[in-house]
């Protein structure tokens, strides 16, 4: 027998089995209902926005999200002037390529929109293990919302916390981009607006898709530029179908303009001539080679000569 | 200033030392009074705007084509096929040219709207590539269009379901290709090249075929007739693959070639001393060579070996021509004897070389004894036009340290083939009784197809391209290289130069005439 | 009249094991339990005894770990002290000086015990359970009892009647003193049943290695027989007695896999030889033999081990079947019953093993001969033997009767 299984005994020998040294067990003959799991739409997050839970998610986001996402994208932010015209709270939406795009966008809003926002995440990627939700839960304020089925449930909640004086960030498109170009959008944002009557502010992320792309292995560092558009407000009436459409013809606008520049973004808006962020009808390689190049030119020339060679 | 012509130096006493390479490292070595030192062509001017030039050569084919643009429709099925990694040495410096020329190609493609475009190695028998090596040869934005997609392939010679036979030349050869390639509507082959081997009907007739083709010239016999295989018009192995490559156009498979040049500007600024005539040297470079050969001395050989294959050449295109495979590869011809071509006049009896760390079968890998000798006794012995450096009868002297190592990922047969074939005999024409077992050894089949291994056949590959040298020479002497290993090639060990020399008189008698091949960079003897 | 002794004692066990661990196997003689000193010849257990004068005794890789203090604490209680080493004899009977060479086993019939044990009743002497039983003080061969005597001193032993076996005339002294180690080589191959079509690989190619060459090449004729011999003599020994392929053991399980053109996983072939023999016995070579041997092939142990450590994942899984080959007894040959012996006979003098013996020395240069002998493959020898004869008598008499003069 080796020295480790002698000291593994020695000390199994010090906790001696039976109550009251371990847990107990249930006797056969009685009925136990199945344990209650509160995850996914059912995880509660109200202790999250207390303030305990608010004072260590704003030193989290202020001394370690904050400095990371600057290292990791470098931001260069438009249009944040544009934010003193909003009426908070307010509804951002943004499109989605990365995970980092809800870090970066927390990073980059002023400090009075950070610390009082929600962010609406996939209940069935955040919140499916209970380690999971309390970490996403805590650090980026996030809330569970269904993504594949109407819930009213999640709905009710997040339109309560916009009427408690909470912003709210979430993705219409539902997910992470696949190919770099935009999924379809859904119509979360418009119904939660028309149903509480706060603005949308449309947010243009570009770059987050090289830095970690869906199925990527480890983050590069790459250049971002996020771009803040002005607020939408539902006008007296207006169905959120038609508010939808609205922010959906401003995305894609707003993305025309990270390809192009703002004034061939407005011609072509003026022309009804936006091309569809969705990328082009062909088959997958064209729609890659679509994105075009590198803009920023971070390929291969920066290989040092003296680089070990990889096996 | 325009690049200087090669010339052949005759030694004297206030001759400097002449530089050897000696595997991961170099020597300085005193050749006798009267030796000639072979200096190539300085390199050529490389084209200052290359992507324009591309363009240029897809625009206005060579030969019976038509401009690749006219060729492209939607709907068709598009394959574009490129030279491995066995070229060019060493690896270039980004943006490599299969990036730019495959880039300009798929712009077309893309603006034709053509949807079905398949990319693949053209390996052969040679080992796949890693992720790294395809993603520096294609560039970022190509790879990352494909192969997240499996539309990058590597051609696999040893599955039936991927190969198409097209039948037999009239010499009765089997041609067998890649399914993919043949079955396209338009096959585009991106080519470097770097000597006059490389190219022509050998790129699809080579490079895409299967072992049931290749054994038809990669044979003892076929290069021990190929004098030399540089030389198209007296080369067994060119005129097998021209006959191939005919019937491949003739079976209705349509390739449009695209043939780069490459400038002989092969190392860095840190280097240069490597290229230069030694009596040319400035204060810079001796102290640069004085220092990086005491360093290699005292590294360990991995980190050496790492150190040089990290190594990414300054060379450039300097030339390229697209179209029709024939036409465009008597331009590449022409420009690669314009850059590389030497004349001599005349043979001797002891032709010297220095090997360097780098062949094209061990790129990120180890140079073990097998490739030693296929690098000097194939290449470098080959390279000629006419008669060989030495005469009949004469000895090669190679320095390299021949170390008894092998890459056990990259080269598994070569461990057997050295161990067991060797060990029992070293003449070409008799180890061929045992290809036929290499070749269809289930394991080794296993590691080409999923791992990064060269075909169990190819070590003897190896040993038929020293076939003609084998042939014509009367000795090989190895200097400063690993005792066992040159014994078990079946060369003579020396430890010095002058011992080698000593060694060579007794086969050649004394006072022998000795020729030097002074390289880097590559030179192509014409020998009168 | 001077003989060598080893006797008990436990500081001088453990300053051998110490010495001959940074020295090398034989090394650790000087300070070990063995000395050369004056004996009494033994007296006569009983009737049927007969005294023996010793020519040649070989000094066998199991004595080197008896002296080395390397072998197993198993054997304490089948060894008697103090002994007389030397279980490789080939001597004369005293009493009508015909040639003889000694099976040293001590069965039930030595032993007299009656009745005999089951596997003695079956000539299965290797496998007597009375070893440390009978009216002889325990000890599992002459050679490691104190009441024979052994090989290793002038004042001879003793050997029962069954224990007798008479050398052909045509023998040289050599050829008889490799007969012991050839029975056990005998008595392997026919226990792993090895057939005409079977791939064999040996490990091993000292003494008792090539001895199994030859023995396979006689009686069993493989497919193919692979040896691993790590010395330029020992690889052109096997080559002569008629193995087919030679290597550097670093190169075994390489050539292995050509010859069964199998594929490799985990770091073992996934077919293989049928047959491993690991004539070595260490933690290496067993490992080696396993990652070899075909799944639901047989690995035979030839020659003592020691404490060995391995990793049986490999034999679970792929049903390899593990199984020691101890001395000799009788063999079940071509339908019939033998004697290993008769058989150790027949092929010595079939394939010269005579040839096998390298070096001689006199007793008391003992610590030469050990040392010599636990080298033996660096020095370019295979057996060394101990030489008794008279002085007069001058070596070499007899010719081999196949191979080279020495």
């Amino acid at each position: 027998m080796t020295a480790v299984q002698r000291v593994m005994r020695r000390a199994r020998r010090l906790r001696p089995e039976g109550l009251p040294w371990r847990a107990p067990t249930w006797p056969a003959s009685l009925e136990r209902a199945a344990p209650q799991r509160h995850l996914g739409v059912d995880y509660d997050t109200e202790w999250t926005r207390r303030y305990p839970a608010r004072l260590a998610r704003a030193i989290i986001l202020d001394n370690v999200t904050r400095p990371l996402a600057h290292i990791v994208a470098s931001p260069e932010v438009r249009g944040e002037e544009m934010l003193a015209l909003v009426e908070a709270p307010a509804i951002y939406v943004a499109n989605h390529a990365s995970h980092v795009d809800t870090g970066l966008l927390l990073s980059v809003l002023p400090p009075h929109v950070r610390h009082k926002t929600v962010v609406a995440a996939a209940a069935d990627h955040f919140f499916d293990r209970r380690w999971k939700a309390h970490v996403w839960s805590l650090v980026l304020a996030a809330i569970p919302i269904e993504r594949h089925r109407v819930n009213r449930k999640s709905a009710e909640d997040t339109a309560a916390l916009l009427r408690q004086g909470w912003n709210l960030i979430i993705y219409p498109e539902g997910g992470r981009s696949h190919d770099g170009w935009f999924q379809a959008m859904r119509g979360g944002a418009a119904y939660l607006a028309t149903r509480t009557g706060r603005p949308v502010v449309p947010v243009h992320i570009e770059g987050t898709y090289r830095i970690w792309p869906r199925g990527g292995t480890r983050p590069r560092r790459s250049p971002t530029r996020i771009t803040l558009g002005s607020p939408i407000v539902a006008a007296e009436g207006e169905d959120a179908r038609r508010l939808e459409a609205r922010i959906d013809a401003v995305l894609a606008t707003m993305a025309d303009e990270a390809r192009t520049d703002w004034w061939t973004a407005r011609r072509h808006a003026a022309a009804g001539e936006t091309p569809s962020p969705q990328g082009p009808a062909a088959s997958p390689w064209r729609r890659a080679w679509a994105l075009g190049p590198d803009p920023h030119g971070a390929d291969e020339d920066d290989e040092t000569r003296w680089a070990l060679a990889e096996d | 200033m325009s690049p200087r012509p090669g010339f052949v130096l005759e030694v004297d006493r206030s001759t400097p030392s002449t530089l050897f390479w000696h595997g991961e490292g170099y020597r300085l070595e005193k050749l006798p009074v009267g030796s000639r030192v072979l200096y190539a062509p300085e390199p050529v001017d490389a084209l200052s705007d290359p992507v324009s030039a591309i363009r240029r050569a897809l625009q206005e084919p060579l030969g019976d084509a038509e401009p690749l643009r006219s060729q492209l429709r939607p709907g068709m099925a598009l394959t574009i096929a490129f030279d491995d990694v066995s070229l060019p040495l060493p690896p270039m410096r980004a943006p490599d040219v299969r990036q730019l020329v495959i880039e300009q190609v798929l712009e077309m493609a893309a603006e034709a709207g053509v949807d079905d475009v398949v990319l693949i190695a053209a390996l052969a028998l040679h080992r796949r590539m890693t992720d790294a090596e395809l993603r520096h040869a294609l560039g970022g934005r190509v790879f990352d269009a494909f192969a997240p997609h499996g539309l990058l392939w590597q051609h696999d010679a040893e599955d039936p379901d991927q190969l198409v036979h097209l039948g037999l030349t009239d010499q009765g050869e089997d041609v067998e290709i890649n399914k993919r390639a043949a079955a396209s509507d338009l096959l585009v082959y991106v080519n470097i090249n770097l000597v006059a081997m490389d190219g022509g009907h050998k790129s699809v007739a080579t490079g895409l075929a299967s072992y049931k083709s290749l054994r038809h010239h990669h044979n003892a016999h076929t290069m021990a007739h190929s004098r030399s295989f540089m030389d198209q018009h007296r080369s067994e192995l060119h005129s097998s693959n021209w006959r191939m490559g005919r019937l491949i156009a003739a079976s209705g498979v349509k390739v449009f070639q695209i043939e780069t040049n490459l400038n002989t500007d092969t190392f860095p600024e840190q280097f240069r001393f490597l290229q230069r005539r030694e009596w040319e040297w400035t204060a810079r470079d001796r102290a640069g060579f004085l220092a990086s050969s005491k360093a290699l001395q005292a590294t360990p050989e991995r980190v050496a070996r790492a150190i040089f294959h990290s190594i990414r050449a300054p060379h450039r295109m300097s030339s390229v021509q697209a179209g029709e495979v024939e036409a465009v590869h008597a331009r590449t011809t022409e420009n690669v004897y314009a850059q590389q071509l030497l004349e001599v006049e005349g043979q001797s009896d002891i032709l010297t070389m220095g090997l360097p760390y780098i062949c094209p079968y061990n790129v990120n890998s180890i140079m073990n004894p097998i490739l030693v000798a296929c690098l000097g006794l194939g290449y470098f012995f080959n390279m000629y036009r006419g008669e060989p450096l030495v005469r009949a009868g004469g000895v090669v002297i190679m320095s390299h340290p021949t170390p008894w190592a092998f890459h056990p990922g990259h080269h598994p047969s070569y461990i057997d083939f050295f161990e067991q074939v060797l060990a029992e005999t070293t003449d070409p024409a008799e180890i061929g009784k045992y290809e036929e077992s290499f070749a269809t050894d289930p394991w080794y089949v296993h590691l080409y197809r999923t791992g990064n291994a060269y075909h169990g056949v190819h070590p003897f590959y190896m040993w038929y391209w020293c076939a003609h040298a084998l042939e014509h020479v009367g000795a090989v002497i190895i200097v400063g290289g690993d005792r066992a290993a040159v014994r078990r090639l079946g060369f003579k060990p020396a430890s010095s130069m002058a011992d080698a020399l000593e060694m060579a008189s007794d086969v050649v008698g004394r006072d022998p005439s000795i020729t030097h091949l002074h390289s880097p960079p590559l030179l192509m003897a014409d020998v009168r | 009249m001077k003989g060598l002794v080893f006797e008990r004692n436990l500081p001088r066990f453990a300053a051998s094991r110490v010495v001959s661990a940074f020295g090398g196997s034989g090394r650790g003689v000087a300070v070990g339990p063995l000395r050369l000193t004056d004996v009494e010849p033994p007296e006569l257990p009983g009737p049927q005894w007969h005294r023996v004068r010793p020519l040649l005794a070989g000094i066998c890789g199991s004595d080197l770990s008896t002296l080395d203090g390397r072998s197993s604490r198993y054997f304490e209680d089948v060894v008697s002290f103090p002994f007389v080493p030397g279980h490789e004899v080939v001597g004369t009977l005293d009493d009508t000086d015909a040639r003889v060479v000694i099976e040293p086993v001590l069965g039930c019939v030595a032993r007299g015990v009656v009745p005999p044990c089951a596997a003695c009743a079956e000539g299965r002497t290797g496998g007597c359970e009375r070893v440390a039983f009978g009216h002889l003080a325990p000890g599992l061969q002459i050679g490691f009892c104190t009441d024979t005597g052994g090989g290793w001193s002038a004042a001879g032993l003793v050997a029962h009647d069954a224990q007798v076996h008479p050398v052909p005339d045509e023998f040289s002294d050599d050829d008889a003193v490799m007969v012991e180690p050839t029975a056990c080589a005998v008595h392997a191959v026919v226990g792993a049943r090895v057939d005409p079509a079977h791939t064999v690989a040996v490990l091993g190619a000292g003494t008792l290695g090539l001895c199994t060459v030859a023995a396979m090449e006689h009686l069993a004729q493989p497919g193919q027989l692979l040896v691993g011999a790590r010395y330029a003599h020992q690889r052109r020994l096997a080559e002569e007695l008629g193995a087919d392929v030679v290597v550097d053991p670093g190169q075994l399980v390489r050539a292995v896999r050509r010859s069964s053109r199998s594929l490799e996983a985990s770091r073992t072939l996934t077919s293989g030889a049928d047959v491993v023999i690991d004539c070595v016995g260490s933690d290496e070579s067993l490992a080696q033999a396993l990652s070899m041997v075909r799944p639901r092939g047989r690995v035979v142990l030839v020659g003592m081990p020691g404490r060995v450590t391995v990793d049986l994942a490999s034999l679970w899984h792929r049903e390899v079947a593990m199984a020691g080959a101890y001395a000799y007894g009788t063999e079940e040959l071509n339908g019939s019953s033998r004697r290993t012996f008769d058989v150790a006979l027949e092929v010595v003098a079939a394939k010269g093993l005579g040839r096998l013996v390298s070096a001689r020395y006199p007793i008391d240069r003992f610590e030469e001969a050990l040392a010599h002998a636990g080298a033996a493959g660096r020095r370019g020898a295979v057996k060394v033997v101990f030489d008794l004869r008279a002085r007069d008598r001058h070596r070499g008499t007899r010719p081999s009767t196949k191979g080279p003069v020495p």
